[in-house]
């Protein structure tokens, strides 16, 4: 009895260990290797982390919103915009972006939950394309065509700075998605996802539920375009458009949309992969796209399925010999 | 006075243009719900397939038209067997192998041509004026190749039998598979013709606008915004909502310019969607 209790207490603590771990590896990671290009690249990767994983925090509810990376740019603005024109700090810029990324989702979010899965997905995706002509649309206010330039930067130059504040807001966002998909909320969310009919038969507020978790999504969606606004401190128009939305879309899918792991991965992959093949030049584009179609073909679920089918057939493999040996006697 | 007939023609050339590019989808669409996010990309490689049959293989302009199609809707029947037919109603990695497809074809065309916007030449010269009234001659060629295109797909649609068949796979594949209809064949068919249509409009396009190899994104919404608009499984609709879409396209930027008036037939789309989620015309996806 003791023992068992002890196997399910190591077995507890396995994995929040792991993790720091990696945490912690990574945050070695300026002091062993400080080139500002890779410190860029993986700022960038933590941003993306960050606007991937609320977006599969909306899918959890069956929702497929198309408009994540317009939300990203809403909140980059947002931010952008408060920064440049009104003198604000970043401090107060970062939260005001996500909140406003917030009610605009919201208020989007209440006369689109009468659409259902692919109407849903299109019709955010008009929203999206919507705002990415606002944005071109708003003349000196938001910089038009050319882009939005003189935007406060949080801590000037110094590429170490910002991986360490990346890397923290990273891991909070994270911490606080992870408890909100497995609070009671994140498994009321997963109950409408299978039926929503049988959800709001037991009393669950369907359309409420539905709207606040696009309001949470699109949150983080905008605290992520907010920091990426001061981190790079010029903002276009097109970084937000239909295909970025595409792209954030595809790190969730490549890294598998059932687990909350898979847009990390994906995102990590995806986003750094181009940049390791920089000899390929012109050519790396194929590299994601290979990449795509490789998990398509052969992991349905994702890259998080990978070592589980390599278990899967591992075993398959041991026990094909087995029979082979017996019927060979 | 020339305002009017300007735009009127625009109006023309865009909604037929539209309304090519969109059966395409439609017809994948309403048959085995597919969406078909590539289906910019192959309009996009339809029209550098046509530069290139016209600039580096020197062959008659209106051959090459029909090369072009040809080539695409073969690739259009690849696409369909290989990529798309496996993953029917998975919505999630058909949106992967798009995006894959997407990538590949702009890559191509980036590293083979380079960014540059380039144009077909023209398929008509010269300026036809009656009166006060002058329209040039490639308008009157753009505009009289979609409507010949369009009649044709009409008729084919309803007047032969594959038509009907395929018409009849799009209200219900399982009883149509029941009456005996090659479903895969007939499938096959759809997405030949689709591509085939694309590649001509977009050798259309780049000889009346330009050709890039980022303008499929751009058609695609177009695509998208009138399938969605016009329902699944209606071929009527498209028609209508291109009219539409092409009348707000040409008509709002006479009063609002730049993005703004993009904007606000956006917006327009997204209210009607709201008033109308199944679509105008038809019924709604399951899926």
């Amino acid at each position: 009895m003791i023992k068992q209790l002890s196997i399910t207490d190591k077995r507890k603590w396995l994995k929040p260990s792991i993790l720091a771990g990696l945490v912690v590896i990574i945050a070695l990671l300026p002091v062993i290797q400080g080139s500002p290009y890779i410190l860029h690249i993986l700022i960038l990767t933590f941003i993306y982390i960050i606007a991937a994983v609320s977006l599969r925090t909306i899918t959890i509810s069956g929702q497929f919103p198309l408009a994540h990376g317009a939300f990203m740019g809403i909140g980059a603005y947002i931010a952008g915009m408060a920064s440049k024109w009104l003198g604000w700090p970043p401090w107060l810029t970062m939260p005001l972006g996500g909140l406003m990324a917030m009610g605009i989702g919201m208020l989007i979010g209440y006369p689109f939950a009468r659409l259902r899965a692919l109407y849903y997905a299109m019709g955010s995706l008009f929203f999206g394309i919507g705002v990415t002509y606002i944005i071109y649309a708003g003349g000196i206010w938001t910089g038009g065509y050319a882009g939005l330039v003189g935007i406060q930067s949080m801590f000037g130059s110094s590429k170490v700075a910002y991986y360490y504040f990346f890397l923290g807001l990273t891991v909070v966002c994270l911490l606080a998605l992870y408890r909100f998909e497995f609070s009671r909320i994140g498994i009321t969310l997963k109950a409408i996802a299978q039926s929503h009919l049988v959800a709001s038969s037991v009393g669950i507020n369907e359309g409420w539920y539905r709207i606040m978790v696009v309001g949470v999504g699109c949150f983080f969606a905008g605290l992520a375009g907010a920091g990426y606004a001061h981190y790079n401190t010029v903002l276009s128009p097109a970084s937000f458009g239909f295909m970025a939305t595409l792209w954030l879309v595809m790190y969730v899918l490549l890294g598998g949309i059932k687990s909350f792991a898979g847009p990390i991965i994906g995102t990590t992959i995806l986003v750094l992969l181009p940049e390791f093949a920089r000899d390929l030049k012109v050519y790396s584009p194929y590299l994601s796209a290979f990449l795509l179609l490789i998990v398509v073909f052969l992991m349905p679920q994702g890259l998080v399925s990978l070592p589980k089918m390599v278990m899967l057939w591992y075993s398959e493999r041991k026990k094909g010999k087995k029979i082979t040996h017996v019927s060979g006697n | 006075m020339e305002l009017i007939v300007a735009t009127v023609t625009n109006l023309l050339i865009l909604s037929s243009m539209y309304i090519l590019v969109a059966l395409g989808f439609a017809f994948l669409f309403n048959m085995l719900g597919i969406p078909n996010f590539a289906h910019g990309a192959i309009y996009m490689l339809g029209g550098y397939i046509g530069l290139a049959l016209i600039s580096a293989a020197g062959i008659n302009q209106w051959a090459a038209l029909i090369i072009a199609a040809v080539v695409i809707g073969a690739f259009g029947v690849f696409l369909e067997r290989f990529c798309f037919r496996p993953f029917v109603g998975d919505f999630n990695r058909i949106i992967m192998v798009c995006v894959a497809v997407i990538v590949i074809l702009q890559t191509s065309v980036n590293i083979i041509v380079g960014t540059q916007i380039v144009s077909l030449p023209p398929f008509a010269e010269g300026v036809l004026s009656i009166g006060l009234v002058s329209v040039s001659y490639e308008r009157i060629a753009t505009f009289a190749v979609g409507a010949f295109l369009l009649g044709m797909v009409i008729w084919f649609v309803n007047r032969t039998k594959w038509g009907q068949q395929m018409q009849a796979i799009s209200q219900d594949i399982e009883g149509a598979f029941l009456q005996g209809i090659k479903v895969h064949r007939i499938s096959a068919l759809a997405s030949f013709i689709g591509c085939a249509l694309a590649a001509i409009a977009g050798c259309m396009i780049g000889a009346y606008l330009s050709l890039g190899p980022f303008m499929g994104d751009f058609m695609l919404v177009k695509v998208l915004i009138l399938a969605i608009l016009s329902g699944v499984g209606s071929i009527s609709g498209i028609f209508i909502a291109g009219l539409v879409l092409g009348a707000l396209d040409s008509i709002l930027p006479l009063f609002i310019s730049g993005a703004a008036s993009d904007a606000v037939a956006v917006g327009i789309v997204v209210v009607l969607l709201l008033i109308r989620p199944q679509g105008f015309f038809g019924h709604e996806a399951e899926m």
